[in-house]
């Protein structure tokens, strides 16, 4: 008789509570790499170009490449978390003879999305030499294609790899750019730094095909991914407009300069945030290592035994220790980052002094590395959250972000120069309380967000 | 509803979906009271293909299939959600842990009223229904998988609240065709309508499930990171079976008669709580016209017996080949038949048919496969079933229409059908012999018998056909039914406390 067989065979389906892949949260520092990427390669590249006393040359170069990176990593977004949730899914599955496919299907959407605009923007709209405006386009699409296949390579979790390619391609770029910085045009830092980008993107591809020597085929087909994993898409967007939202609004402020092309920035407050951002350097690498091993010992060992039929008690008890592990690697981390932070804000005269930086952007400056301390704690809760698969939180912190952001930028430019940065500082620190009462709420219950409000198994068909 | 069906058949996973015993049993119902008008109500599956495997007889008003165990979202929220949930939490454990009846009625007297708001958001995914599994699992399986524990609380639950949120047709008698989910559906009709309801089991719904649950070992495994290595008093089968059992017991105390194919079952319905003087049997039947017609040919050929069944493991064939090789040292131009179909388990066809040329019986054995029975039974001299489980075996009563006794295992209804039932009055005397399982020596020794003493012959053919011609005619169940159905029909409505069998009497 039918009966309760049926009933039975859901038992099953629990697999799917496991669905949850670290990969993910692994693009969200990966996709933060970059952010170090182009701080350090502008930086080096105007010390040089500076020393050579081409100035007009040096910010027609950096004006394309802040341009180039904002676009790049806001449109590029959605697409990088899918593709690294939808590689992370077939790395889960043992399945990655779609990786090849997968990689040109990518790249080939990011050229579709974005050569249209950008072909509007450096030979329609700004005023460029033909050869700047076709090295512009060039360098996007190189920089898109950068995150494409870094991507590849992080879902590897090999970090060496990518750092050696980094350093590579920056090398070449410092190499190339001593040779071509004395033209009147950006053309040769921009066709420096591009060189640069080839071989770092060259490097990638080489252990990427090596690591996946498989046929290409149906290369659209992971855009299925999209539908299942629209909320990441959205935080795709959401989050990289998050993070750029500032300078923006701070982009229409008086002191912002119009360059010759047409093209505006506001380079004092760009580059005091930009140096700011370095200072979270030790964060993301102490972060790094806490998700590593003591987090993700704890995470992994919750779902084990929980999928090796503990019962509740012991259950509770290793959530009890998962979340001991977090708070307190967040207090170490908080501590170390507080002393470097503080530090950098005392010593910030004298690093000044050092590095010749003009001290108007001072004040900007101190309120960037105190605003930045906050956001790599968002980012921090952010990829815990991530670890637990709790995408409308996540969505929610960097919406919170977004707006924070653009508003009190915006409410920091109406009081004027004294209150720049300000707008940056409040978000970040407004984010960062709101982040931690999320991220406590959905931790402290994490069985029932796990078992009932994240499983796949339970939703309503 | 246009309007109140005479009767409501509340089916699970069968009739009109799945093709099987059941629901021919059922479609013969309906087509044999044309005079009655019948609502189906068939508990199905999540997922389940809902293609009609039977022509609707024209008096079926209605189909209405109820998914188990899937509810509407509902409101996300509803009034007083907290103190809802919170007091389903005593008749809901009550249920499980036998309180039948009563226990149901509380909690359809919770969920009714706020029907159309509820469903899976408030019942199972809400924070309160997460407590009310947390606090269930620690009252008595806090050893246990949690796992597990919440995947069974969710199916078991989430079976039980699909069954009291959904449509429920009127009718004048609600008739379950099985305990368990439908049992359940029967009693709340009986609670809500204040229409009678009866049961007819079949099989024994709690022992399948029983039986299904123990042997379902990779289901419900250990902790393995405990340190005990003691099992936990209660582990999640007793959850499931605790389940079934409480299901059952409500379902036996709203139904006003419950009825099965032969006593052999009544033991089990009485354990698990069924009113001995609810109890009734209603075999089924067959067209005994039919094959009583059937021309006895024993003229110009060897003594010949026959297995009628498929070719599986559940019919023990091999013991009836075993039985053909002890038989022939007795009886050495015996010709044996193995009639039925032989593709549902080829492997297990192979080694049949392995072991007939192992044994030396090619000349002597014959896989028929599929037949029309007509066309053999009349030069068949012995019927023999070997199966290691059968419920009402209708070939041995079409064999005995025939005139052909028979040799069985003891198993279901065959002791019933060979030596009649305890109450026969007059006794009909032996129709055959009833063996143990898999005992080839003893099937041959009876077998033997048969064939070689017609006295015995003769008096246990005339007993069989007598047996089948007074209690086992197809005709004499439509009766039993429509006779039942009459009677219930014509109640009045009842409280579902008032005690259920005195009208009746």
């Amino acid at each position: 008789m039918a009966g309760i067989g049926f009933v039975l065979r859901k038992l099953t389906r629990k697999d799917d509570l496991l669905g949850i892949l670290q990969g993910f949260a692994h693009s969200a520092l990966a996709s933060n790499g970059p952010w170090l990427f182009t701080v350090l390669a502008l930086g080096g590249l105007s010390l040089f170009a500076g020393g050579a006393g081409r100035l007009s040359a040096l910010h027609e170069f950096r004006v394309v490449i802040i341009y180039n990176f904002t676009f790049s990593l806001v449109l590029s977004g959605p697409l990088l978390l899918v593709l690294t949730r939808a590689l992370a899914d077939a790395i889960y599955a043992a399945d990655v003879r779609q990786a090849p496919s997968m990689l040109v299907g990518a790249t080939l959407l990011m050229v579709i999305t974005q050569l249209p605009g950008a072909l509007w923007l450096y030979f329609g709209w700004a005023e460029f030499s033909p050869a700047v405006a076709l090295l512009a386009v060039v360098n996007l699409l190189a920089v898109g294609t950068m995150w494409v296949v870094s991507i590849f390579l992080s879902a590897l979790k090999d970090y060496r790899s990518i750092t050696n390619a980094f350093l590579a391609g920056m090398a070449l770029a410092l190499a190339a750019g001593y040779q071509l910085a004395d033209t009147s045009t950006g053309a040769g830092l921009l066709l420096a730094f591009t060189l640069g980008l080839v071989l770092t993107i060259s490097m990638l591809l080489a252990k990427i095909l090596a690591e996946y020597p498989y046929r290409v085929r149906h290369p659209f087909r992971f855009l299925r991914a999209f539908r299942p994993y629209r909320l990441l898409a959205l935080s795709g967007f959401v989050y990289n407009a998050a993070i750029w939202v500032d300078k923006w609004v701070m982009w229409t402020a008086p002191e912002a300069v119009i360059a010759p092309s047409g093209l505006v920035t506001y380079p004092q407050y760009d580059s005091a945030m930009f140096l700011a951002y370095l200072t979270i350097t030790p964060s993301m690498a102490i972060f790094m290592m806490i998700v590593e091993t003591r987090f993700y010992e704890a995470y992994i060992h919750f779902y084990r035994e929980l999928q090796r039929h503990a019962n509740f008690a012991r259950i509770q008890a290793n959530h009890r220790a998962l979340v001991r592990t977090l708070v307190d690697g967040v207090r170490n981390m908080m501590v170390i980052q507080g002393t470097v932070t503080l530090a950098v804000i005392l010593l910030a005269p004298q690093l000044f002094e050092l590095f010749r930086i003009d001290f108007l952007q001072l004040g900007m400056f101190r309120l960037a590395v105190l605003g930045s301390f906050f956001q790599v704690l968002v980012l921090m809760l952010l990829i815990v959250l991530a670890y637990f698969d709790f995408r409308g939180p996540v969505l929610t912190i960097q919406a919170f972000f977004l707006v924070t952001n653009a508003v009190f930028s915006w409410l920091s430019l109406q009081y004027g120069f004294a209150f720049y940065g300000y707008g940056f500082f409040l978000a970040c620190l407004a984010s960062f309380v709101f982040a931690y009462i999320v991220t406590a709420r959905f931790l402290a219950d994490l069985p029932y967000q796990s078992f009932v409000r994240n499983n796949q198994s339970v939703a309503v068909v | 509803m246009s309007r109140v069906a005479d009767v409501a058949l509340v089916l699970e996973g069968t009739y009109p979906y799945v093709a099987g015993g059941v629901s021919t049993w059922t479609h013969d119902l309906i087509r044999g009271l044309p005079h009655l008008d019948f609502h189906i109500v068939t508990l199905m599956p999540p997922d389940a293909d809902l293609t009609m495997r039977y022509e609707l007889p024209a008096n079926v008003v209605a189909v209405t299939p109820v998914t188990l165990q899937r509810l509407a979202r509902g409101h996300t929220r509803v009034r007083r959600q907290r103190e809802l949930i919170a007091r389903l939490r005593q008749p809901i454990e009550g249920l499980v842990a036998g309180g039948g009846l009563e226990a149901l009625a509380r909690v359809i007297a919770l969920l009714a009223p706020r029907r159309a708001e509820l469903g899976q958001e408030t019942l199972l995914d809400s924070r309160e229904a997460w407590n009310l599994l947390v606090a269930m699992y620690e009252a008595r399986y806090a050893e246990t998988s949690f796992l597990d524990y919440f995947w069974s609380w969710r199916a078991l639950m989430g079976g039980l609240f699909s069954l009291i949120v959904a449509p429920l047709p009127r009718a004048r008698v609600y008739h379950t065709v099985s305990t368990g989910y439908a049992g359940l559906y029967a009693a709340r009709a009986r609670i809500e309508t204040g229409r009678p309801a009866i049961v007819t089991e079949h099989g024994i719904y709690t022992n399948e499930r029983r039986i299904e649950i123990a042997m379902a070992d990779w289901l419900f495994e250990l902790p393995l990171v405990g340190l005990g290595i003691d099992r936990p008093a209660l582990d999640l089968k007793d959850f499931w079976i605790a389940a079934f059992e409480g299901y059952s017991r409500a379902c036996y105390e709203a139904c006003d008669e419950i009825i099965t194919l032969y006593e052999g079952n009544q033991a089990f319905q009485v354990a698990d709580g069924a009113d001995p003087a609810k109890l009734a049997v209603v075999p089924n039947g067959i067209d005994f016209p039919r094959f009583a017609a059937i021309e006895r040919r024993r003229e110009g050929r060897p003594p010949t017996i026959a297995l009628i069944g498929r070719v599986v493991p559940i019919k023990d064939v091999k013991t009836y080949i075993r039985a053909v090789a002890r038989l022939r040292e007795s009886v050495p131009e015996v010709r044996a038949l193995m009639m039925g179909p032989t593709e549902e388990d080829e492997e297990y066809f192979d080694e049949c048919k392995a072991m007939v040329a192992h044994l030396g019986l090619a000349d002597a054995f014959t896989f028929t496969g599929r037949v029309r029975l007509d066309d053999y039974l009349g030069e068949i001299d012995v019927v023999v079933l070997t199966s290691i489980s059968e419920a009402q075996p209708l070939v041995l009563l079409e064999a005995g229409a025939a005139g052909i006794p028979a040799v069985a295992t003891d198993v279901g209804s065959c002791a019933e059908i060979l030596f009649g039932r305890s109450d026969e009055d007059p006794p009909l005397g032996p129709a055959g012999a009833v063996v143990r399982l898999s005992d080839p020596e003893a099937t041959a020794q009876a077998i033997a018998r048969l064939l070689t003493d017609a006295d015995w012959y003769a008096s246990c053919a005339a007993a069989l056909r007598e047996r089948v011609h007074r209690y086992y005619q197809e005709r004499d169940v439509m009766t039993a039914y429509g006779e039942r159905y009459a009677r219930y029909c014509a109640l009045p409505d009842r409280d579902w406390r008032a005690p259920a069998t005195e009208e009746v009497a």
